[in-house]
């Protein structure tokens, strides 16, 4: 594949996209992937149950500092969207967890013993967790399932239901666009799963190539995009949060058709005019 | 008769067009988000703060020209 003067000196990159099987238990087969998933899971608990132990009043320095930075700016943008800090409070737990586990797992590939170094039966050993179509895949189906049982859980199957259509229902465009609006939150998951996953495994790719191109040199020509992919995988955490909680605040939001169901009472009406009369 | 899958590697002619006619809208487009920001910067530069968080949304173009990246490697 390669051919030119330095092609003796010259490897062939190793590229895996699809996760492979390591090990089957009883018949169910387990890839890097997911063992890769279980131990990231596991040291990411571990980290985060002890920072939560160690939470106190007065700023410490060190890792509480780090999770507690994540934490304020998850939860800001929560407040942002939603309006209120006690909404924010609510829904901030399970945004906060699937952030920390989306931002751990990116980094966590970046260690130089995931991926081809170690291998058993010729296959790696280990991948990172969101470098598999299936893992950002799941994460994106299940943040899709809280966010419609969030928002069927603030305001009601039916109005949840109604709330994709809106306009009268007598016209018929509105039935349309309803449908097609709940067509479109299937693409959001297929959206937010390939974006993760197309950045991950296409930074793991670049790294293969970059440090087969550098043959005995390869762990230096790969590092400026081991650098990027720190950047690049904290970036791409943020914004699958993000956009999920944009989809929970058009989910949950109903200012829009709140404030005109209600008749204005006798006291707004004096002020008001109480207010015109004095000016 | 030949024909002109044999002569020629269509897969990789494939591959190639797609590369090239595909980066062309998502690099537009953030072209255009930047020439946006600029502009709206140059006019009120405290505004900087806010608009560059913003600057997100190249993320969300940006999965198009992954998805162009990725087709490359699904086609053989």
């Amino acid at each position: 594949m390669i051919s030119g003067l330095l092609s003796r000196f010259a490897i062939d990159p190793v590229i895996h996209i699809t996760p492979l099987t390591v090990f089957t238990i009883k018949g169910f087969a387990i890839t890097n992937s997911m063992f890769y998933g279980v131990i990231c899971a596991v040291l990411i608990l571990i980290v985060l149950i002890t920072v939560a132990r160690r939470m106190t009043l007065k700023p410490k320095g060190g890792l509480t500092q780090i999770v507690e930075v994540g934490t304020d700016f998850i939860t800001d943008t929560l407040k942002g969207a939603l309006g209120s800090e006690e909404k924010a409070v609510k829904y901030a737990p399970y945004f906060v967890a699937i952030f920390f586990f989306i931002l751990f797992s990116n980094w966590l590939g970046l260690l130089p013993f995931v991926g081809e170094a170690f291998k058993s039966h010729g296959e790696p050993l280990t991948r990172p967790f969101t470098a598999d179509l299936n893992g950002t895949l799941a994460a994106a189906i299940i943040t899709w399932l809280l966010v419609q049982y969030f928002a069927i859980r603030e305001s009601g199957p039916l109005k949840h239901l109604r709330h994709y259509f809106n306009g009268s229902l007598k016209n018929p465009i509105t039935l349309l666009l309803g449908i097609f609006e709940i067509f479109s939150d299937f693409t959001r998951i297929a959206s937010l799963a390939l974006r993760l996953f197309l950045n991950v495994a296409i930074g793991e790719i670049i790294i293969a190539v970059f440090s087969a191109l550098g043959g005995v040199a390869g762990s230096v020509t790969a590092l400026p995009f081991t650098i990027l992919e720190l950047l690049v995988g904290a970036l791409q955490a943020y914004i699958f949060v993000m956009l999920s909680i944009m989809y929970l605040a058009v989910a949950v939001n109903h200012d829009a058709h709140d404030d005109s169901d209600e008749p204005l009472t006798v006291d707004e009406v004096v002020n008001a005019e109480v207010g015109k009369a004095s000016n | 008769m030949v024909y002109f899958a044999e002569a020629v590697n269509t897969a990789v002619l494939a591959k190639g067009i797609m590369m090239g006619f595909g980066m062309i809208g998502p690099a537009i487009g953030i072209g255009l988000i930047g020439n946006a920001f600029m502009t709206a910067v140059g006019r009120n530069p405290e505004a900087s703060k806010y608009l560059g968080q913003v600057l997100v949304i190249i993320a969300i173009i940006e999965l198009m020209a992954l998805l162009v990246f990725a087709s490359v490697f699904i086609i053989k």
